[in-house]
């Protein structure tokens, strides 16, 4: 299931996949600050979406339902 | 296990023998470049091999193996003795390797780590080489020791283990108590790893047993317009409880990037909090310390609850405590560690762990020990090895306290407290000299209030005592004597050591060296293939051939036996002792036939490659079928199938099978069908290729071999078109009208039947235009033996092989009639010509007719037209071991062979298609 792209949301589902860092990449670039990432139903995502995320130390709207995604993805989205 | 697999182990060895020949004599001959490639070319094939398999610990040190040799091969390392060893080493291993996959089908997990060393060593050797002129080089075992240093030489204090949060450092401090090692693992993949399809997040989240899991990039994120998103820049760490062996096995893939260390559960004793307070810590200090002294470890706990329960929990010092409530719960002997802590409160920095000792690795003899101390009057004098170890944790531990340099207050009560536990030893270890010598130490350390005069007592003590005792009762492990023996003087070791004892161990029981293989058990590591050289073989058929002859003689003795001596019991025994011998004899040509056959698949494993290219080239859309492969027969045949083979499955596909539009024009499905099958049938091997293409037209094929000469105009009108389409096997024949890399050169035909013929086999060729042809080449499973039958005439005998044989018949003279001057008969309805073998091979003798003048007629197909050959007799058909006619008898096309009978007399065998 690709990343779903709103206005300023990227929802994430399900698995992302590792083509779907350059989308996701290329969404950032545009007006990084006002762009947020839902994450409440992804269980895996692939690191080359996790380094985009992280190099644009993006806000996080939601966090994964996923426990243990949830604390991996913390150690390295949230922000002190 | 596979046959691949198999074939690839047994090649495997005898690429590490040849690897280990070629080294030695390079050892002689340095220079020779020829040698050196030939080294390089075994490594290089044989890395090539074992990377068809998911082997990556061999393929991993095999390619550094080929890196180094290409680099010596290139002038740019130079060969040495150590280069050699360390080659020898690695090829050791991989011969370990591979008696690992003989025995198991895969190799343990815990090779990956040698693998990954042996593979650093080798590279190393590159550049070490590359720099540093070779002459330098010697044997030094310096690569062996690298495993126990490097794990050594993690410092623990060095990792991150503060940024794990207190609560899963406690869980993981528990889980250590359950007996489980924690491991730091931390996870570096190489930045190309997203473009090999790796997902580096998927193996870290799937680590076992993860306590607490992070993540973080190895360097600055750059802006991101310039970030490159598949360039993998991550850093995994974990820490886990999870076996080391489970551990390794998870990252066998990855060696080179993981480090896995070992973690002692007291370094995860951090206190972490907010360092308000201020004069209620020292007080609490000076309360609970003297508990400590005393040991009045309850007392201890109750004060640290109390103290934690007034704290606000935020406060660096109620981490504090807490941590100090667990260790007392969890190790309470563990005096050491408690006094680390409250100490550190007063300076609010993390204790220092690196000196002290962990408790927990041996809980049991410390306990043994304590209830030693209460019931003093029982002397213990020996010494089990567990009580030997904790014995010298307890004296290194008071060793440790008597080094303390500092000066505190309480430095009176340390010191008695440390002769107390020494006094107790030697109350243990059965010494009461060492009780009043203590007693004498500490009054002196007493009055001097300096900790030397006990320390130099248990220098001595330990130097000499100590190492007497445990020795004279059990042999310990090296490890321990080691330590004991040297003086304790240097705690940090100790620790270092004992944490890491397991490894360190294992590694020095073991030796790190892969073992020289002549060393080894050679029974157990056999292997099971043998490779022998055909004409052994073959000279075992031959023998075996012999001796069928030989045993055939017998029944012959028993006759005469019987007939000219007229003892009918000998002659009985010689029978029964026949079917013996005939019963052995026959199963022992079985084995040697069995040796020799080979499965078809040996040919037709090269055929989807070969269809494949072949059809993409000509845009053809082709299906490969292949049924029975496994189908045996002798290897000469098998190996004479190959190239005629490939001829006609290349035949089909560009004249057979039409392309995809064709196709669908006629009504065919798009994709054309080429089966390829093999039964066996009898004594013969059957091959067929059936196409499902165009077919062959009979009519081209007339004009083409009359337009090339091949048939006169007469022939042309008379030949039916089933003969006209086996024309395609004639000499220099071809319907191609240009010559293509493919076919059209007239040639392919020729050589397939020529092939075929030559191991006696036979070809045939259907074709129905527009629906396909088929070809079918049926082959004797074994050249070795050929069954003839026997006829006789002019009271001469002679064999003529079954497989020209249709039948036998009797006919009356009267049915024989005469159609011009040839003889013939009619069969079933059809006209068979008659001629007699005394005039086919030029005897002068008239055939004889049976008591009711009926002639013996052998029916005998040739070239697919049956011929009708008078014989006077006909007799058995036997087996026989067909010997080529040699020297001046070679010139005599008529027969095609000889062959010793059992009665000792020469059987011609007639070659029917020459004499007809």
């Amino acid at each position: 299931m690709p990343i779903e792209y709103k206005k300023n949301l990227a929802v994430f589902s399900d698995i992302s996949t590792v083509e779907e860092a350059e989308s996701l990449l290329e969404w950032l670039q545009n007006k990084p600050l006002t762009k947020k990432i839902d994450l409440l139903a992804c269980t895996h995502m692939h690191p080359a979406n996790l380094q985009v995320l992280m190099a644009q130390k993006s806000s996080i709207a939601a966090w994964p339902k996923d426990a243990n995604l949830r604390a991996w993805l913390e150690s390295a989205l949230k922000v002190e | 296990m596979n046959p691949l697999l198999e074939q690839f182990l047994s090649e495997a060895r005898e690429f590490l023998q040849g690897i280990g020949e070629k080294l030695m004599q390079l050892e002689d001959e340095p220079d020779n470049a020829e040698l050196m490639t030939e080294l390089f070319r075994f490594v290089h094939t044989l890395k090539g091999n074992s990377g068809l398999f998911e082997f990556p610990e061999m393929t991993r040190v095999l390619h550094a193996g080929e890196d180094l040799m290409d680099a010596v091969r290139k002038g740019r390392v130079g060969y040495s003795q150590a280069l050699a060893d360390q080659l020898l080493d690695a090829m050791d291993f991989v011969g370990i390797l591979c008696d690992e996959i003989d025995a198991d089908g895969r190799i343990d997990a815990s090779r990956a780590a040698d693998s990954a060393r042996l593979a650093k060593v080798l590279r190393s050797l590159i550049v070490v080489e590359a720099e540093a002129d070779s002459t330098s080089a010697s044997g030094d075992r310096k690569p062996t020791n690298s495993p126990a240093q490097q794990s050594a030489t993690v410092n623990l204090a060095q990792l991150p283990l503060a940024s794990i949060p207190e609560l899963n450092r406690i869980e993981a401090y528990r889980r250590t108590q359950n007996g489980d090692a924690l491991h730091w693992i931390s996870y570096k993949p190489i930045e190309e790893c997203f473009f090999q399809g790796d997902d580096p997040f998927f193996t870290a989240r799937q680590t076992p047993d993860i306590l607490w899991g992070n993540i973080l990039a190895r360097e600055s994120w750059p802006p991101l317009a310039e970030l490159d998103a598949y360039k993998c820049i991550l850093e995994f760490q974990i820490l886990t409880a999870a076996p080391r062996k489970e551990l390794d096995e998870h990252y066998q893939y990855m060696p080179d990037q993981v480090e896995i260390c070992n973690v002692d559960p007291l370094f995860l004793v951090i206190p972490q909090g907010n360092p308000n307070g201020g004069p209620v810590y020292g007080d609490f200090i000076d309360d609970v310390l003297p508990h400590l002294e005393t040991g009045d470890i309850t007392a201890l706990r109750i004060a640290a609850q109390t103290m934690l329960e007034l704290s606000n929990p935020e406060l660096w010092l109620s981490s504090a405590l807490r941590w100090l409530i667990l260790l007392i719960d969890s190790t309470p002997e563990n005096t050491t560690a408690f006094r680390k802590i409250i100490e550190s409160l007063r300076t609010l920095t993390s204790p220092d762990w690196s000196s002290v000792n962990s408790m927990p690795t041996a809980p049991a003899p410390a306990e043994k020990v304590i209830s030693a101390n209460v019931e003093f009057s029982e002397e213990k004098i020996l010494l089990s090895d567990e009580d030997a170890a904790a014995i010298k944790f307890i004296l290194a531990a008071q060793h440790q306290i008597l080094s303390f340099d500092d000066k505190p207050s309480w430095l009176l009560g340390r010191l008695k407290a440390v002769a107390a536990v020494l006094i107790n030893y030697c109350k243990v270890s059965g010494d009461l000299n060492g009780q009043a010598e203590i007693e004498e130490a500490l009054e002196q350390s007493l009055k001097a209030t300096s900790s030397t005069p006990l320390l130099t007592w248990l220098e001595v003590r330990e130097n000499e005592k100590l190492v007497r005792s445990v020795e004279s009762n059990s042999p310990p492990k090296t490890a321990t004597t080691n330590q004991i023996a040297a003086p304790i003087a240097n705690p940090v070791t100790l620790v270092e050591n004992s944490s890491e004892h397991p490894v360190v161990a294992t590694s020095i029981v073991e030796g790190p060296r892969f073992g020289r293989r002549a060393e080894d058990a050679g029974a157990a590591t056999s292997s099971k293939s043998l490779k022998v050289d055909q004409s052994k073989i073959d000279r075992l058929m031959n023998l075996i051939g012999e001796m069928v002859v030989s045993k055939n003689a017998l029944p012959y003795l028993a006759q005469r036996a019987e007939d000219q001596f007229g003892v009918r019991e000998l002659s009985r025994e010689i029978k029964s002792q026949y079917s013996v011998i005939n019963r052995i004899a026959e199963e022992m040509q079985d084995a040697i036939m069995q040796v020799r056959m080979m499965p078809v698949s040996f040919v037709f494993q090269r055929f989807p490659r070969l269809v494949r290219d072949i059809s993409r080239k000509l845009g053809k859309e082709v299906q490969l079928v292949l049924e029975g492969e496994e189908t045996e027969a002798d290897k000469n045949i098998i190996e004479s199938l190959a190239d005629p083979l490939i001829h006609i499955v290349r035949n089909s596909l560009d004249h057979g099978l039409e392309t995809p539009e064709a196709r669908l024009a006629k009504g065919k499905p798009a994709t054309g069908t080429l089966t390829i099958r093999a039964v066996q049938e009898g004594d013969q091997a059957l091959i067929e290729i059936i196409d499902d293409g165009k077919g062959i037209d009979p009519n081209i094929i007339k004009r083409k071999a009359y337009e090339k000469g091949v048939i006169d105009e007469a022939t042309m009108e008379r030949i039916t078109d089933r003969e006209a389409i086996n024309l395609v096997f004639a000499a220099g024949f071809s319907t191609a009208e240009v010559v293509s890399d493919l076919s059209g050169r007239g040639v392919g035909m020729d050589v397939v039947r020529t092939a075929v013929e030559k191991v006696n086999g036979t070809i045939l060729l259907d074709s129905e235009t527009g629906k396909g042809t088929r070809i079918r080449i049926s082959l004797p499973l074994s050249m070795a033996v050929t069954k003839v039958m026997i006829v006789e005439s002019d009271q001469q005998i002679f064999g003529v092989p079954m497989d020209h044989v249709m039948e036998t018949v009797r006919v009356p003279i009267s049915n024989i009639r005469t159609i011009k001057r040839s003889k013939t008969t009619v069969l079933r309805g059809n006209i068979v010509p008659l001629k007699t073998l005394n005039t086919l091979l030029g005897l002068s003798a008239q055939p004889k007719a049976n008591a009711d003048d009926e002639m013996a007629v052998l029916v005998v197909k040739i070239n697919g037209d049956a011929v009708g050959l008078i014989v006077d007799q006909f007799r058995e058909t036997i087996d026989i071991i067909q010997k080529p006619l040699g020297g001046v008898l070679s010139g005599l096309s008529a027969y095609s062979g000889s062959a010793l009978m059992g009665d000792g007399s020469v059987l011609m065998v007639l070659n029917v298609k020459e004499i007809v």
